[in-house]
């Protein structure tokens, strides 16, 4: 099926990955529990145990079979722990060439809780995420479909054709697999950019198809399930990403237990911006020395509308395949918000510049002006393509009335759908946090 | 501008929490953000901002509100040496109008900013910018005479009781300047209505009849041509009465979307109907068309009515408040000769209930959800 995204907005920024795959390693892995969203880490090793790629490093304490392993054979460091001795980071000494794969022997699948079983116990299993919540679902429960996006419509976002290049088999099977997995009556969607060449997931089978065209958030899985299975209470729907699809692909085909990745080193700030494949975990510090020379710059684990900044711990999160590099802002600019200004990106009419929407604008990471109440009230719907009120559901989070954030269809939506309102707001609101903590919210409510 | 960065980093720890300056924190940090752009960046979520902010929002619509304000000053001018039955050149007349509007304006700040800023330091928030566009519109939706000591507590009155008592912008749910002008109206009566405030110091023997009050008293025979109202030549309220004016305002914040064209729309809608009807009816010498180019019809549709705030938030609600705006303004008009302007009356009304008109539009959206998502259901 075809769907037409009217609503949303390209930003470009300069530094798209070239295609060109390059390899990076280092000895030093960074496993951090705050990678999973609302994850609480119970410890099941201790500084000084050595780890194979797959031992269990910590579970979590809602269920305990759900588990995080290590990417990598070598000496577990130390245990960095924050306030509250939150478990932060646990470092993972490698030898200085790492071994970043396993052999895994097992004995063939043939029903959905057999694979199951694999996944959580090779650690597998937290690659799936679920909606509502954007969670690690629980083993015993099945979605009612499964989603694969198999295009990043973000700036800068990587080319899914180079991250699965080489693993095109390993992505056939991930998906025959995981359909084993969900069961015949969940459907499997694949959601395509239309217009663009699909081969390779076009020939998977037993899947719907379905072309998704227009700006971004049309790359986003959230806009992709609201239009092909909106979620209703007490509905879930998992999705994954395409490459973690083929490391479950490679583990079934192969029994090979691999966490290695293909990432996209991007932004303005990035002198060689190209493809990198390393395991998970990998302490990117030498790569960003030698990428960034100057101070201002911020990394970003991830696109610039939904990233984590990196400061402490110089790693990818557990779901990214992108890195950017984006200049820090902050410069003063006299009567800034009087002057025309052709320089400064903007969707809003006010400024002359949106005329120029294909041009690329020389973004930072300045926040363009005051904190403020909300105002206008016609600025996020022109970047929200859902059938949902996006000012109205905000206030109902900031107002923590979780009915009407249920009516309104929180459950729908993740933080990461409200980063374009972020983006435009007049008022420089934090919608993507006000959403994440109605969900926290609601979340609380229903374990209650 | 590096000297002026420079001064900034150098005075603004003396403003921060804690130290003898921070009483004036609010008001250092409006002049500072005034000048010089913010210099805080993002943190967490979104990396890149869109340039925009509510500065450029409010100069925006204090730009589209220029025409209609040196039209306005000018035809003070005008006004006031045609009762005299002088001639004067067109600077005169602009220098008249203007020696008249800035006191009321520097008045309006003063008093409004000053309890603005008082509010923002004892929150610990920044200065609102929606204030700037308030009190450039107090001034304009005065008769030019009216005295500076209510047009000041008219001013307190409604940044205060319409504004600040909610939570400041954003919060409120009345628009602040026509409250102000609400005040003056129901306080003040004589100095905002009948004939005689409508041209400043005018001769005595000159009757100051806005074209309104002479079509509600029956006397159209006097009235000026429509050309003349839609240029704007009559007697009036400083920034209402060039219709021109006004529509090259909207045109500027339409193409800005800064304002809602479908309250816009509505309102003139609204208003061009139920005008027709009464003329039909034989209830209204004027038309429809005549009713949008009298009083301060097209002022309030434009300027007051899209206040983003206090109007519906629902893009649906926005054409139901719309059009119930210009059929309200319409039916005060025409049938409660004691006010011979509703526009005033039909806004601040439907303020009141724009809140309910969005409850029953979230409340159909969220009907259509749940039969969206049955929909989808059967499908699957």
């Amino acid at each position: 099926m075809d769907f037409h995204i009217r609503k949303g907005v390209d930003i470009r920024l300069a530094g798209t990955a070239k295609e060109e795959i390059q390899n990076f390693a280092s000895s030093r892995f960074l496993i951090c529990p705050t990678d999973f969203r609302w994850l609480k880490p119970r410890l099941l090793i201790a500084p000084g145990s050595s780890v194979n790629v797959g031992t269990p490093l910590f579970c979590s304490k809602e269920d305990e079979r759900i588990v995080i392993v290590s990417p990598v054979q070598g000496e577990v460091m130390e245990v960095i722990r924050g306030n509250h001795r939150a478990i932060e980071a646990i470092v993972i000494q490698a030898d200085s060439s790492p071994i970043t794969f396993a052999n895994v022997s097992f004995p063939e699948p043939t029903n959905s809780s057999e694979i199951a079983e694999l996944l959580i116990s090779n650690g597998l299993w937290p690659f799936l995420r679920q909606r509502p919540f954007a969670t690690i679902p629980t083993p015993d429960t099945r979605p009612k479909a499964l989603f694969v996006s198999c295009f990043d419509s973000a700036p800068l976002a990587p080319n899914f054709g180079i991250l699965l290049k080489g693993k095109e088999e390993y992505f056939h099977e991930g998906i025959r697999r995981l359909h084993q997995l969900v069961g015949k009556d969940c459907p499997v969607h694949l959601c395509l950019p239309k217009g663009r060449s699909n081969q390779l997931f076009e020939s998977v089978e037993e899947v719907k198809l379905h072309y998704f065209d227009g700006p971004h958030p049309a790359g986003n899985v959230g806009t992709q399930i609201h239009r092909i299975a909106p979620i209703d209470k007490g509905e879930t729907i998992w999705f994954i990403h395409p490459q973690d699809v083929a490391t479950i692909g490679r583990f079934f085909l192969t029994h090979e237990l691999s966490f290695e990745k293909r990432i996209a080193l991007t932004g303005p700030c990035a002198e060689n911006p190209c493809y990198y494949t390393f395991p998970y975990g990998t302490d990117l510090s030498a790569l960003l020395n030698c990428e960034t020379t100057n101070a201002q710059v911020r990394k970003i684990s991830g696109n610039v509308l939904t990233g984590n900044q990196l400061t402490k711990y110089n790693t990818l999160r557990f779901y990214d395949t992108q890195l950017t590099l984006l200049p820090e802002g902050g410069e003063r600019k006299l009567l800034g918000w009087l002057l025309p200004n052709f320089k400064k990106w903007s969707l809003s009419h006010t400024f002359l510049s949106w005329l120029f929407q294909h041009h690329i604008f020389a973004h930072n990471t300045s926040l363009q002006g005051g904190r403020r109440n909300f105002v206008m009230t016609d600025v996020y719907e022109k970047v929200f393509p859902f059938e949902i009120l996006p000012l109205q559901l905000m206030k109902a989070c900031l107002t923590e009335d979780i009915e009407q954030m249920e009516e309104l269809g929180i459950y729908e939506v993740d933080d990461e759908d409200f980063a374009l309102c972020e983006v435009v707001c007049p008022s420089k609101m934090e919608c993507q946090k006000i959403i994440r903590e109605g969900l926290y919210k609601i979340k609380m409510e229903n374990q209650a | 501008m590096n000297i002026l960065t420079q001064l900034s980093d150098k005075i603004s720890h003396h403003f921060e929490k804690g130290k003898p300056l921070y009483c004036f924190y609010a008001l250092y940090d409006a002049i500072d953000t005034f000048l010089l752009t913010p210099s805080e960046v993002t943190s967490g979520g979104s990396h890149i901002r869109d340039a925009v902010d509510m500065k450029r929002i409010m100069i925006t619509v204090m730009i589209a509100l220029c025409p209609a304000l040196f039209f306005g000053m000018w035809n003070i001018g005008v006004q006031h040496f045609l009762s005299l039955g002088e001639n004067a050149t067109f600077w005169r007349c602009f220098g008249y109008g203007f020696l008249k509007w800035l006191p009321l304006v520097m008045v309006t700040y003063f008093s409004g900013l000053t309890i603005e800023v008082i509010f923002a330091q004892h929150r610990g928030h920044q200065v609102a910018e929606g204030f700037f566009v308030t009190g450039f519109l107090i001034p304009m939706i005065m008769p030019p005479d009216v005295p500076l000591w209510i047009v000041a507590i008219a001013t307190a009155f409604s940044v205060l009781f319409a504004k600040e008592v909610f939570g400041g912008t954003g919060y409120n749910f009345l628009n602040p300047a026509l409250i102000a002008r609400a005040f003056v109206f129901f306080a003040y009566p004589s100095v905002i209505s009948g004939d005689a405030v409508w041209i400043s110091e005018s001769a005595d023997a000159v009757s100051g009849a806005t074209p309104l009050a002479l079509v509600m008293n029956d006397a159209t025979a006097q009235m000026p041509s429509f050309l003349d109202m839609f240029i704007g030549t009559i007697p009036g309220c400083i920034g209402e009465t060039s219709k021109i004016c006004i529509i090259i305002g909207a045109i500027l914040l339409l193409y800005t979307q800064v304002a809602s064209w479908r309250i816009m729309l509505s309102v003139v809608v609204g208003g061009w109907i139920t005008g027709t009807l009464f003329h039909a009816a034989g209830m209204c010498p004027i038309t429809g068309w005549q009713h949008l180019l009298m009083g301060g019809f097209l002022f309030g549709a434009v300027f007051m009515a899209t206040d983003p705030v206090t109007a519906t938030h629902t893009q649906a609600g926005k054409w139901i408040y719309g059009l119930l705006i210009g059929i309200l303004a319409i039916v005060i008009r025409v049938i409660n000769k004691g006010y011979p302007e509703g526009m005033m009356l039909a806004i601040l009304l439907m303020n009141i209930f724009a809140p309910l008109i969005d409850y029953c539009i979230v409340k159909i959206k969220i009907r259509k959800r749940k039969i969206n998502i049955s929909k989808h259901k059967i499908l699957l």
